[in-house]
């Protein structure tokens, strides 16, 4: 038994603490906003944070996690309107929107430590979140935009 | 000429062929006029009021607008659910919904992508008979950019008749003319009494009133919504994780499947030699071979599933193509432009004889590319049941039901079991690009489907078995050569191509016969060059077969041709002396829409404006999906070849835009897909099968390495063209153009630049040396 704080509420699993944290949140616990994309954590759309940072759930166990606590896109905020969130609602940023938790959730983490980024600091904080539809030029935008909302 | 019954649309569509509905459709005029082609007639059905089969109103206000077209990233539900609202006078607010309709109505085929004739425009007993034929079929699908072309007409004429019921309803509520009726806000008001109804109140009503015959349609100078960017209808949900993908299916007893096929296209299986073994596994329900092809693990999860998968020892069947790798199937299409007969397509003038003319001055040059594959960021996936009263349902990510369904019924025969009836629920697409009008997932899942009936089975194809053992687009070369006149331009051009016919490949998996291979359209779209004034032309095709899968993939032909024709013509340019702008300038004269695209992008782009060493610039058009598109991209290249892409400026003429902002988006996201695949993508083979495998071996662009993109919308006042694919299409030649205008160096292969990884998750392009 594996117990974690999922989104702020505290949550006993039974898996194999092997399985990475991706499967079980989604397969398990019904999760789906965080996304299966690569399974070797090369694109990022699993992205969540593990005790508020950044992290790639397609290749974390289960056993990782015991005791800590983890946020997904469901959670990022009470209300859904996180300052990303508007920020992409408002420049259209998302096409087919599979990678975008993803991407979101990265950059989340990156406003949580640095409030103000440059683009050098966008770059390297995305550099891992990949998006086949190739939004980046909004996705660049909107977190610009999203320090402004905060 | 319209093409009837365009080949691409066939296949796209995976047409059942020998089906009822055919045969009975052939069967008389008389029969085929009492197909509600049009699906105007309204109906109660619980407590929706079902105005006709694109609207949907309930008491409260909500308007559901049926969208018979695959959201994959293009935002087509927002387009299409535009025109109904501006049609029907209702704000564009959060009121409205849009659902994929699981109804296989006539109303929602595809026929204009099969007849090449815009609804608005179709007239005469061919389209007559046509459109009803292939509404019959359940003909749906999404692709070939003509969703806004083939649906805005119907649907503007659907939200119209809506409100025209609408208004009877209230007219006869009120005991007024409908003169004296005005709608606005989703209500109708009448202005005499100040009395007003909500369209929630009147829907019901409304929905058992004759449809008018020719709704009129709001005049352009009225319109408030089309045209004007309105919010796309799937962002709220996309930013919280909340859209439901074919990956995000979960049903009651659900049980989870993953699969391995063969390294080898076309071998089959000689042997599992620890099925018990693998059975064994936690969790494992299951190990089946599906169809003497691929072998699949069921179990209770996924991960489950594909642990056990990676434990299969399979041995395959030798087929004779284990030997294949990239330098000889290079070589067969360099062998093909040598000694083949090719197939002609285009033979104006006579262009052997100017190409003969000593006077000319003859330009010659020879392109090539390799395989790409698709890679969506939604791994290929499908979740089917099969119930005990023999029907059939798919949850799925998929540009073709038609297909899914025809694929279903396949996958369940190679079980024995024949589905009563298959629906097919068209879930959000995590990206498509072509790849999700195949069969293959919805037979293979429809098999372990029907080997545990009564559970529906999610079957997901890992990244690798996507990527290595997927489907591709073809590898091509070309031969191009023109004779210059005097003054410089072409007075001949002769294109030759050596390419897979995607046609028969795709066919040869979804149709009951194999279409043959000569004179495929998809190998030669963007090689006619027809926009040019060139007075000799002549265009020829080779079939060059393998064992690769070939397929749709974001604007086939165009991917490779454009460059290889619009990177020429930059050589013929540069033999006559002349700038390439100028050139083509001279080549557009009798092209007035092109040329206005033209001097647009060169006007965005400050062409002519000096540049610092290093860096250039380079151009590029096309006409494609009724669009046309130039580009002008600048780049730098450093004293080590890593080239960096500045920028790309973008005018397109997509027609009338529903909603510019989408437009605007699907430019930016091609041109930064094009870029990708002009500099980056690559699938190679090596004893037959290919060698990459995930996003570390076939990577793809990010946010650190993307350009800006600045686009202009063009109008010629012409009516909605196709968005979805123009945006990459001419990418690649303008790189090609603005590397030679940086270095002098003319490449002639993509992708242009091979991947460097810079520490973890870092890359850069650095050009490859043509003479290697």
């Amino acid at each position: 038994m594996t117990t974690f704080a999922l989104n702020g509420q505290n949550i006993t699993v039974d898996d194999d603490p092997a399985t990475p944290l991706l499967w079980v949140i989604r397969d398990t616990l019904g999760l789906t906003g965080t996304k299966f994309g690569c399974g070797a954590a090369q694109c990022g759309a699993c992205t969540l944070h593990v005790d508020n940072m950044p992290q790639r759930a397609c290749v974390t166990p289960l056993s990782d996690v015991a005791g800590r606590s983890v946020t997904t896109i469901e959670g990022l905020s009470p209300d859904g309107l996180h300052p990303l969130q508007r920020a992409w609602i408002e420049l259209e940023v998302a096409q087919c929107g599979y990678c975008q938790s993803g991407q979101i959730m990265s950059a989340a983490g990156l406003l949580t430590t640095t409030p103000r980024p440059t683009d050098a600091e966008i770059d390297t904080a995305m550099a891992g979140n990949l998006c086949r539809c190739a939004t980046y030029v909004r996705i660049r935008a909107a977190i610009h935009r999203a320090a402004d909302l905060v | 000429m319209p093409r009837l019954l365009s080949r691409r649309t066939f296949l796209l569509t995976g047409a059942a062929l020998g089906g009822t509905a055919l045969v009975a459709a052939i069967g008389g005029a008389g029969y085929l006029a009492t197909v509600d082609v049009d699906g105007r007639d309204g109906f109660l059905d619980g407590d929706r009021a079902v105005l006709n089969a694109f609207v949907v109103l309930h008491d409260d206000g909500r308007v559901v607008v049926n969208v018979p077209k695959t959201e994959m990233g293009q935002g087509i539900h927002t387009g299409l659910a535009i025109v109904v609202a501006e049609e029907l006078d209702i704000p564009f607010d959060d009121r409205i919904s849009v659902v994929f309709p699981t109804d296989p109505h006539p109303a929602y085929s595809n026929w204009f992508n099969a007849l090449q004739i815009r609804p608005e425009e179709a007239a005469g007993p061919v389209v007559w008979v046509g459109r009803r034929v292939l509404g019959q079929m359940g003909f749906i699908a999404t692709g070939a950019s003509g969703s806004t072309m083939g649906m805005w007409h119907p649907m503007r004429q659907a939200g119209a008749s809506a409100r025209h019921m609408l208004l009877a309803a209230a007219a006869a509520r009120l005991g007024v003319p409908v003169a004296e009726l005005a709608t606005g806000d989703g209500f109708v008001r009448h202005a005499g009494s100040g009395q007003s109804l909500s369209y929630g109140e009147l829907a019901r009503a409304a929905a058992l009133l004759p449809p008018p015959d020719d709704p009129v349609l709001k005049p352009r100078a009225e319109w408030r919504l089309i045209g004007r960017s309105q919010p796309r209808v799937d962002l709220p949900d996309k930013v919280r994780g909340a859209p439901v993908f074919g990956m995000d299916v979960m049903l009651p007893g659900m049980i989870h499947a993953a699969i391995r096929h063969a390294p080898v296209f076309g071998a089959e299986v000689a042997s599992v030699a620890n099925t018990a073994q693998v059975r064994a596994e936690p969790g494992v329900l299951d190990v089946a071979v599906i169809n003497g092809r691929q072998v699949a693990v069921v179990a209770h999860s996924w991960w489950q599933a594909e642990q056990a998968a990676s434990l299969l020892d399979i041995a395959w069947t030798q087929t004779g193509d284990e030997a294949a790798n990239s330098a000889g199937m290079a070589a067969r299409l360099q062998a093909a432009l040598n000694n083949s007969e090719p197939h002609s397509h285009i033979d104006d003038g006579d262009a052997a004889e100017a190409l003969g003319d000593a006077a000319a001055t003859l330009v010659e040059a020879g392109y090539d590319v390799p395989f790409v594959t698709h890679a969506c960021m939604e791994p290929v996936n499908a979740t089917v049941i099969i119930r005990d009263d023999g029907t059939a349902e798919a949850w799925i990510s998929t540009q073709s039901p038609m297909a899914v369904r025809s694929g279903v019924a396949r996958g369940a025969g190679w079980a024995g079991v024949e589905p009563s009836s298959v629906t097919c629920n068209v879930t959000m697409n995590g990206g498509a690009f072509g790849r999700r009008s195949d069969q293959d997932v919805a037979a293979e899942a429809a098999f372990l489907a029907a080997r545990h009936r009564g559970r529906p089975v999610k079957l997901i194809w890992s990244r690798e078995e996507d990527i290595a053992r997927g489907l591709y687009r073809s590898h091509a070369a070309c031969r191009l050569r023109a004779a210059l006149g005097p003054d410089g331009l072409p007075v001949a051009y002769d294109a030759l191509v050596a390419a897979q016919s995607a046609f028969q490949s795709i066919g040869s998996r979804n149709l009951p016969f194999t279409p043959g291979p000569d004179g495929d359209i998809l190998s030669v779209e963007g090689l006619d060059k027809l926009h040019y004034t060139i007075p000799n032309r002549r265009m020829r095709s080779i079939h060059v077969p393998s064992h690769m899968p070939i397929h749709f993939w974001r604007s086939n032909g165009f991917s490779f041709n454009t460059f290889f024709t619009e990177s020429f013509i930059d050589e013929c340019a540069q033999a006559a002396g002349a700038d390439p702008l100028d050139y083509r300038r001279a080549l557009l004269r009798d092209t007035p829409r092109h040329l206005a695209v033209l001097d647009r992008v060169a006007d965005m782009a400050g062409w002519g404006s000096p540049m610092a060493p290093g860096r250039g610039r380079g151009i590029a058009i096309e006409e494609c999906y009724r669009s046309v598109v130039a580009q002008v991209a600048e780049v730098t290249v450093a004293a080590d070849g890593e080239i960096t892409v500045d920028r790309v400026f973008c005018a397109v003429d997509v027609g009338m835009a529903i909603n510019p902002d989408a437009v605007v988006a699907q430019m930016e996201g091609g041109i930064l897909f094009g870029v990708t695949s002009a500099l980056m993508s690559m699938i190679t083979l090596d004893r037959g099968a290919v060698v990459e495998s995930n996003f570390h071996d076939f990577p793809i662009q990010r946010l650190a390495n993307a350009p800006a993109v600045k686009v202009a919308l063009v109008d010629t006042g012409l009516p909605p063209c196709g968005a979805g694919e123009p945006g990459i299409v001419p990418v690649a030649a303008a790189l090609a153009n603005a590397i030679h205008a940086a270095t002098g160096r003319r490449l002639r292969s993509l992708p242009l630049a091979r991947t460097e990884t810079i520490g973890e998750r870092r890359t850069r392009s650095v050009l490859r040396d043509p003479a290697a």
